[in-house]
């Protein structure tokens, strides 16, 4: 029992992160119907960013540079949101009128071009780098698991950045303005929503969220490379269609169930199941409810 | 012009007579014209990780071929012959490295020299006996390599199963019964960890959590896995993986208390986890863990950081800019093996080659080096390393 409720916390850890980027690809689904398979690539974008601002800044391997990296994930946050901002205005906006699956090959290729990107780029290149910061060991006993005091700060800054969003989307003008255009595009213009506009904003959310997360990845994991992005997007989109894609709240939800189905799975039929009942969860749940846990509105659309 | 070739020839003669290759001399004597430039290239495929995350040390491996290339060209190439590598990104994946070992034989390479992941190595196997031509590999392992009756494979490495032993007899040593094998799901992680944990299972101890685990090579985050490894009560693990997981392995479980200043348990890797960029990963987390390793010769290459083997480093950084890997060694003696086995049949013709492989008798950077019939790497022995503050060492546990 106690392994069990050990995994479970593991699984809330690990889907912290799942979330954060699931959110992103959940929100660009919900307004633009597309599957932006390069969102993963973002990520691994900013972790890379990340890693050089913090190499810069930071003399020396330390723990605990709370504020810097603090202020380099703000940073980060918005260079990542512009980079997908970026990649909204030249390539997904000229070719907004086209089928969804060349839009969906277009991403397929931007993902392409990021990662062999980095790979090419001086400084960066093929090899697992070290990030410049790491959390502490220090941290609290919760039944016979140990958590970091990082871990905590990770699920905490998490959470508050998917409420933000929860908060924003549900809440304000410009929430609502997206909501608009995710129902009806053309009705959005006739309001007087600049759609272009909104879009362009919902990628940058997304693309922050998927640096809060990269930055996040860094200074617990320690370690970076060109090819993290293609893993974490997969578990994220997994985790978005779990909760129902295009939905802000289902992409929260599906990321702490696939953290914790991976994690329960690893702990009572090894490791190397993992994965296995992960997308076996996936399977089932496409099964007996296709829309996701949360997902409604958007099925019905389709 | 003549000359200088008998010159030549009389020159690696002599090192052929004596068995013993230096770098050093290599290095001083270097500048030697090369006076067979009519004769066609020796032509030899280097399928390495030049990309992915083994990259790093397929750069090491090949960059220290390309040293002995480029030394065996000064004196006179291969019989008159220059060596002329071609090399080919494998990316440590089965379907890269097939497609790598398909063009290198239709480029008409006379014998292949490389391989660092034993999943990206077994799969070119059929394809260059096929081709005929010898199949020297510096760092690839698994015991799987050499099950395939191909007469033409030959492991500058001493094969893994010895990784697995070794550590085994550490954890007996340590009165350390409960043991948490896992593997990454490679070729050369599966092998080696079913090496380990049937030698555990000899030696009276238990493999914990129901037998070996093994995690995808793509996971970071090992939390599950530590939770498992709580719950068993395992006070050994072994990781049999590769050394950026490993890094983030020994992380975690110094974070979670399970090794480290308020751990009890003891972390054994095998020998594809050496690997500086292991220590750097780890930070203070490495502080206190094993490795296993064939024994190099005095500790060749920056592994143990020791002052053996000066010249061969030196030459090295002074070239690459950059240390030279646990592999490089291994990638260096691999080339020399080829020519010294070239020299002795006195023919660069693939099949001659193999059979002067199999007769082959040298003492190259990582020791004496002969080969088994099954082309297993004859009299290894395995050393075990502990890194003290930031280096490995070679370890004297106490029991």
């Amino acid at each position: 029992m106690s392994l069990f409720l050990n995994e479970i916390g593991n699984g809330i850890f690990l889907g912290a992160f799942f979330g954060l980027v699931a959110l992103g690809y959940s929100m660009v689904y919900g307004i633009l119907r597309l599957i932006n398979f390069a969102h993963g690539d973002f990520y691994m974008v900013a972790a890379f960013v990340s890693y050089t601002i913090l190499g810069a800044v930071i003399v020396g391997n330390s723990h605990a540079q709370w504020w810097t990296v603090a202020w380099v994930g703000l940073v980060v946050m918005i260079i990542t949101g512009g980079l997908a901002m970026l990649a909204n205005q030249l390539i997904y906006r000229p070719m907004r009128r086209a089928a969804i699956l060349s839009l969906m090959i277009a991403a397929i290729g931007l993902s392409q071009v990021l990662e062999n990107g980095v790979l090419v780029a001086p400084q960066w290149g093929a090899t697992y780098l070290v990030y410049p910061v790491t959390t502490p060991p220090s941290g609290f006993n919760l039944g016979s698991n140990h958590y970091t005091w990082g871990q905590l700060i990770i699920v905490l800054i998490s959470g508050l950045l998917a409420l933000g969003v929860y908060f924003l989307v549900g809440r304000t003008l410009l929430g609502k303005a997206m909501r608009a255009v995710s129902e009806d595009r053309i009705a959005a213009v006739l309001m007087g929503i600049n759609v272009d506009l909104v879009i362009a904003i919902v990628f940058f959310i997304g693309g922050a969220l998927a640096g809060a997360a990269a930055v996040m990845t860094g200074v617990y994991y320690g370690q970076i490379n060109y090819l993290m992005g293609f893993t974490v997007g997969l578990e994220a989109f997994t985790a978005a269609v779990l909760g129902g894609i295009g939905n802000i709240g289902g992409a929260v939800v599906g990321g702490l169930i696939l953290g914790i189905v991976q994690s329960i799975g690893t702990g009572i039929f090894g490791a190397e199941w993992a994965i296995v009942v992960a997308f076996g969860a996936l399977v089932l749940m496409l099964w007996f409810r296709p829309t996701g846990l949360l997902g409604e509105r958007v099925a019905r659309r389709m | 012009m003549k000359k200088n070739l008998v010159k030549s020839r009389v020159l690696t003669a002599g090192l052929l007579v004596t068995g013993v290759l230096t770098i050093a001399a290599g290095v001083s004597a270097g500048g030697v014209a090369s006076a067979a430039k009519k004769l066609s290239p020796y032509l030899v495929g280097v399928p390495m990780p030049m990309t992915g995350a083994e990259a790093e040390a397929g750069t090491q491996i090949y960059n220290a071929e390309a040293m002995a290339a480029q030394f065996l060209n000064h004196h006179g190439g291969v019989l008159g012959h220059q060596i002329k590598l071609l090399e080919q990104d494998d990316a440590c994946d089965a379907g890269t490295a097939v497609n790598a070992a398909n063009l290198l034989v239709s480029k008409g390479v006379q014998a292949y020299v490389g391989g660092y992941c034993s999943g990206a190595t077994l799969p070119a196997e059929p394809i260059i006996a096929r081709a005929g031509i010898p199949y020297v590999m510096p760092a690839a392992n698994s015991p799987e390599l050499t099950t395939g009756g191909y007469k033409n494979v030959f492991l500058i490495d001493p094969s893994g199963s010895g990784d697995g032993i070794e550590a085994a007899a550490f954890f007996k040593q340590q009165h350390i019964t409960k043991v948490f094998v896992i593997d990454d799901q490679s070729s050369f992680g599966v092998a080696i960890a079913q090496s380990a944990a049937s030698a555990i299972k000899k030696n009276g101890g238990t493999v914990v959590a129901g037998g070996i685990q093994s995690i995808p090579a793509t996971s970071n985050d090992f939390s599950a896995v530590i939770s498992q490894i709580k719950s068993a009560g395992a006070t050994g693990i072994y990781w049999s993986g590769y050394f950026s997981q490993a890094a983030q392995f020994a992380t975690q479980l110094n974070a979670a208390g399970v090794i480290g200043p308020h751990g009890t348990a003891k972390f054994v890797v095998a020998d594809g986890s050496v690997d500086a960029t292991y220590i750097t990963g780890a930070g203070a987390a490495a502080n206190g863990t094993y490795a296993t390793i064939a024994a190099l010769a005095s500790g060749v290459g920056n592994v143990l950081g020791s002052n053996a083997d000066k010249a061969f480093n030196r030459a090295y950084v002074k070239q690459f800019h950059a240390q030279p890997g646990p592999y490089s060694a291994f990638g260096y003696d691999a080339i020399m093996a080829l020519a010294l086995a070239a020299k002795h049949v006195k023919s660069i013709v693939p099949k001659r080659v193999i059979a002067g492989l199999h007769a082959l008798h040298f003492v190259g950077l990582t020791g004496k080096i002969s080969f088994a019939a099954d082309g297993n790497r004859l009299g290894a022995v395995m050393d075990l390393l502990e890194v003290v503050n930031g280096k490995y060492t070679l370890a004297h546990p106490q029991p």
